[in-house]
């Protein structure tokens, strides 16, 4: 059987649920997690499969805060995106005469993908006669097989001849200074739309390195809604992104040992309601290797069972990669206690780990009693 | 986090149930302290969208912007923030104490200070959005605020930077201060959830505490819920009853929670380096105070190179202070640098109070100690050693090997031929040594302010908050 | 009364905890019929304790919208955002109306004007793009020439300016007024003089003049062969309003 048949049949009946630019970039979260790949992979919905088991995952975006991240892009590319142009023009010196918009979105829905291509490609062709701004464009990324729709805010072009990503976002800079969490997972967003860029310059037969590793961060500076730009370097973050979509195509190995017939289906009844009894999926999930760490909590629909999971297993990722290593390789708490009190002996090569453990118990125990 | 922490983790894991990591308490709390549970508009910078505070467990109060966008409504509510936590502040300079300084000017410091409780660490980053947003405000012009904003902006800059600065309990993030002294079952980042972190010390994990509806966040961020399914239909209404008190439902969850830590924390008995950090606390709070009075200029966006230079160096210094005097005060501290061989304690075996070095007018009395130990000694000899308890000696490492560790006393048994009574620990004592020091280190050669080298902007010109400061949009 | 108030405040209570448990179970249905009972306790609560229902009263409208988007239209000149129309609506006619309430008028429009063809005096109608669709968000008013109302790549930076003159152009102390006038002379190179006060509105001119100079010429062609292209392609109604992006798109790929 053919992997991407196994993936259909890890899915089960429903269709494959789309990759954002944002689900792309939590790939790269936790490369090391098999079920997530797989998931991911198969095009899985997880969001329905943790509700369905009864850990639905814990996060969800505030009306407030999609309502304040549409009006400041609003903001930004109101009038001809006459913010956006002066910010191109102070930042990357972009000369005057360079202003043509392009709106992708003029087309139907349905040409957008086709209508960014040829736009693209003809800027790509003839720079005399290439816009300076794309709105609105619709690129595409192969995500294990499937196609994945990606739209980033702006493309700009006509900057040293080359594309740069324009990504709007309504956290604030203040003083100079950005919530890093909130631009390290713009940065890997954005990573996503130049990797879909490049892959669209090579297809029509470019050069991809026509598309900037720089990316246009544009966010409101201090408290009020005035935009100010700033360029972020995503090299690394491609090579992570790049990285871990190669394991994804390789998902044969992941694939390798587990039963045939293996499926995560929830068996949606005709009004969308799973029907699979939720231990048969559970079982069926536990197949696969998870790699919790408390960093899923945020980034993974499936935190909350996997969490669970480890629990269950007396696991030591629960507490964080800290700890993790400072136990050097002791996987379970079990085993740690167990060589801590000297119950259990260390196997080859924990030797070291062991008479710590076994000291800091014996501490533990002269100080607290 | 130390090894000594990790196991007391995977013990709560195991027992479910906390662990203590700490066996006395290493902040100070206050007499009267003020609980501040601000909450913000999510998706915005720093839009208040309420605050519970107060000083009275039985009595919060309830602060509220029906409408968080609009800009008069912030500032009034900003306003009322002033009115509740400047007289509390400001309650606290009429008591002084005059003291004394070496090469300076006397002061007067306060004899007690504020202390501002926040749920967590968040909070603190908050508060210092806060005073960001507030303190280059006027009261005249063409953004006019209400006179005591911009004064309030100072003090919750002043009480947030003051956060940062380690071992201050002026403005303590409630979380972090329980994990200091407990040890949960779950990760670092879990643990910044207050009702999850409690359940953990006081009764054992529950998924409840993870549920906003039952236990909502202890702020700053709503729980996105609530948001889409009370508030934003309730702010849709007009009616700005039901804003407050569908915003009282968040906040009074995390009221009780704060109050209940605080019980907790004054469960333990206080450390004997807390007094010494909450005298440096009044100092630096008077200080501030008195900074105001004279009125100077509030605090700069940006520190200048020699500024943050010299700020960097006083937060190293402070750090090791506090780790110094945690591990002298708490034996439980201590454990993890004798884990590490730092440290190392035991029973005395053997002594030569009489031991002496040197002939004729150079001849010292340097008392020998034999301790025997099940630590791993990793220090080497000619080491200087400090001991609890015994805090003002100084002694020196001899030799370390086998299970046995000899000391020289060098410093503080007396002056005279024989050692002072009690000075030289008696065989059957047991005594612990560390080479960890709480000596003030002197400051780094910075230049000032003037000097300051071009590589690094040149003197910065002092700072005079302009219009722009005063005129910035609040959207 | 606070009996009564007591027990609402229960079941609103219970009511948002039902809502959000059925949110979460994407039980979209019952979230619904809750979140209706919710509604109604709440009124009932808003109505117990204020003593009667809240009235919102609405300032009395002497001027249409429509005539209000036509008056802002007509002092900018050139094909405009809702945002910016609702702007300049406030700072020099005291308009009252939001952006929000632009959104159907587009389409009120056509209706009126397909059953009764030119039965008014102006219509508000769409700006038309290089497929001679309607453009996104863009409002124009019919009696202006066909130039006017197309936009080629450059036309959005050129109406962009031709409005920012337009606004600068205008006496009046108001100070609604002044700040529009600072958040679009920020975006035109040399006509904001680095200061906070209100911008030179000489300046301001000048500058937006300089600038549309090096956009003229090709804007100028690229409208004209657009407008050329609509006459020859499209009927009245569709003049006005943009042709069907599909049938537009279709033709195209036909020639």
């Amino acid at each position: 059987m053919n992997p991407q048949h196994r993936l259909d049949v890890l899915r089960g009946v429903t269709p494959p649920r789309p990759h954002d630019a944002r689900a792309i970039a939590a790939l790269a979260a936790n490369p090391g997690c098999a079920r997530r790949a797989l998931m991911d992979g198969a095009g899985v919905d997880k969001d329905a499969a943790a509700r369905h088991l009864g850990f639905p995952a814990p996060f969800g975006q505030s009306p407030f805060a999609i309502t304040r991240g549409n009006v400041f892009e609003a903001l930004v590319k109101a009038d001809g995106c006459a913010e956006l142009l002066r910010m191109l023009r102070e930042l990357l010196g972009l000369p005057v005469a360079e202003v043509a918009y392009h709106d992708v979105e003029n087309v139907g829905a349905h040409l957008r993908h086709a209508h960014t291509r040829t736009l693209i490609d003809r800027a790509a062709r003839d720079e005399h006669d290439a816009g300076t701004l794309y709105d609105h464009p619709l690129l595409s990324l192969e995500i294990a097989g499937h196609t994945a729709y990606l739209e980033p805010d702006v493309v700009a072009f006509q900057l040293g001849g080359r594309f740069h990503i324009v990504e709007i976002k309504s956290f604030a800079v203040i003083d100079g200074q950005a919530d890093p969490s909130a631009v390290a997972a713009a940065a890997r967003q954005a990573a996503v739309y130049v990797l879909a860029l490049r892959t669209l310059l090579e297809e029509l037969g470019h050069d991809p390195l026509k598309v900037s590793h720089d990316v246009v961060l544009v966010c409101p500076e201090n408290f009020a809604n005035r935009p100010v730009a700033s360029l972020v370097d995503v090299r690394r973050q491609l090579a992570v992104l790049r990285r871990q979509l190669t394991r994804m195509s390789a998902l044969d190995r992941l694939l390798e040992g587990l039963p045939d017939d293996l499926t995560f289906d929830l068996r949606p009844d005709d009004d969308g309601r799973p029907t699979r009894p939720v231990a048969e999926l559970a079982d069926a999930l536990r197949r696969t290797t998870a790699r919790y760490a408390p960093d899923c909590l945020s980034t993974c629909d499936m935190c909350f069972f996997c969490r669970d999971e480890a629990r269950q297993e007396g696991a030591s990722d629960l507490l964080g990669r800290q700890v993790r290593d400072e136990l050097g390789g002791v996987a379970s708490v079990a085993e740690a206690l167990g060589l801590a009190d000297g119950t259990r002996d260390p196997a080859a090569g924990q030797e070291e780990i062991a008479r710590l453990l076994r000291n800091a118990e014996r501490l533990r125990k002269e100080c607290l009693t | 986090m130390s090894l000594l922490t990790s196991l007391a983790r995977l013990r709560a894991l195991d027992e479910g149930i906390a662990q203590p990591i700490a066996t006395v308490r290493h902040c100070h709390l206050a007499d009267r302290p003020m609980v501040f549970i601000p909450l913000k508009l999510s998706g915005e910078a720093a839009a208040p969208l309420a605050a519970m505070l107060g000083a009275d467990r039985d009595r919060p109060r309830l602060l509220v912007v029906a409408q968080p966008r609009n800009r008069d409504l912030r500032f009034a509510w900003a306003a009322e923030l002033a009115g509740v936590l400047l007289p509390y502040v400001e309650g606290f300079l009429r008591d002084t104490e005059t003291v004394e300084r070496r090469n300076a000017d006397p002061y007067e410091r306060a004899i007690d200070a504020p202390q501002i409780l926040v749920p967590n660490r968040a909070g603190v980053a908050f508060v210092r959005l806060l005073g960001r947003s507030m303190r280059f405000r006027r009261a005249d012009g063409p953004y006019p605020v209400p006179e005591s904003v911009p004064l309030l902006g100072r003090w919750l800059t002043y009480f947030a930077e003051r956060a940062a600065y380690p071992g201050s309990s002026l403005m303590p993030a409630m979380t972090e201060e329980l994990g200091r002294h407990w040890a949960s079952g779950q990760s670092g980042l879990e643990d910044a959830n207050l009702a999850a972190l409690l359940a953990w010390i006081t009764t054992g994990p529950s998924d409840d505490a993870e549920d906003p509806l039952i236990w909502p966040p202890a702020g700053p961020a709503t729980d996105p819920g609530f948001d889409a399914e009370v508030l934003a239909p309730a702010m849709e209404s007009g009616s700005a009853e039901r804003v407050t008190e569908a915003l009282r439902t968040q906040l009074e969850p995390s009221w009780r929670l704060m109050w209940q830590a605080i019980d907790l924390l004054a469960g333990l008995e206080e450390g004997a380096g807390v007094a010494s950090r909450w005298e440096q606390d009044r100092g630096s709070f008077s200080g501030m105070a008195a900074h105001v009075a004279e009125g100077a200029p509030p605090q700069p966006r940006r520190d200048g190179a020699v500024a943050a230079a010299a700020r960097l160096a006083r937060m190293e210094r402070a750090q090791a202070a506090y780790d110094a005097q945690r591990a002298y005060d708490d034996p439980l501290v201590m454990a993890e640098h004798r884990l590490t061989g730092e440290a190392f304690a035991g029973e005395v075996v053997d002594t030569d109070p009489g031991n002496t070095e040197g002939e004729g007018r150079s001849r010292k009395l340097r008392p020998l100690v034999v301790i025997k130990t099940d630590d791993p000694v990793r220090l080497s000899p000619g080491t200087s050693l400090g001991t609890p308890q015994r805090r003002a000696q100084g002694a020196e490492l001899v030799s370390a090997g086998e299970g046995l560790v000899t000391v020289k006393i060098t410093k503080g048994m007396g002056r005279g031929r024989t050692a002072a009574p009690g000075a030289v620990p008696e065989i059957g004592e047991r005594v612990c040594y560390t080479s960890l020091t709480d000596d003030f280190q002197g400051s780094p050669a910075l230049p000032d302010a003037e000097a300051t080298p071009w590589t690094h902007g040149g003197p910065p010109r002092e700072y005079v908050p302009d219009d722009e400061d005063a005129q910035e949009e609040w959207s | 009364m606070s009996d009564r108030l007591d027990d609402l405040e229960r079941r609103i209570d219970e009511l948002r905890a039902g809502v959000r448990t059925a949110m979460r179970a994407r039980d979209g249905a019952r979230a619904r019929v809750l979140r209706a009972e919710l509604r109604g306790a709440e009124r009932a609560w808003d109505a117990l304790v204020s003593g009667e229902r809240p009235v919102k009263e609405e300032p009395p409208r002497l001027v249409t919208v429509r005539e209000q988007v036509h008056q802002g239209l007509r002092l900018l000149g050139a094909a405009a955002q809702p945002r910016l129309i609702v702007a300049v609506s406030a700072a020099f006619f005291g308009g009252t109306i939001s952006s929000s309430r632009l959104t159907s008028l587009r389409r009120d429009e056509e209706r009126s004007f397909r059953s009764s063809p030119f039965g008014r005096p102006y219509y508000l109608c769409a700006a038309l793009t290089d497929r001679l669709s309607p453009a996104r968000g863009l409002l124009t008013l019919s009696a202006w020439p066909l130039e006017r109302r197309v936009v080629g790549p450059l036309s959005p930076r050129v109406d962009f300016l031709t409005c920012a003159i337009a606004v600068a152009e205008q006496e009046t102390g108001d100070e609604r007024a002044d700040r529009l006038l600072v958040r679009m002379a920020r975006n035109i190179p040399g006509a904001a003089d680095g200061t906070l006060g209100p911008p030179h509105r000489g300046r301001v001119i000048e500058a937006a003049r300089a600038e549309l100079r090096v956009h003229a010429d090709r804007d100028t062609r690229d409208r004209a062969e657009l407008a050329q292209r609509a006459v020859a392609q499209l009927d009245d109604a569709a003049r006005l309003f943009g042709a069907a992006t599909l049938g537009t798109i279709k033709k195209e790929y036909a020639t």
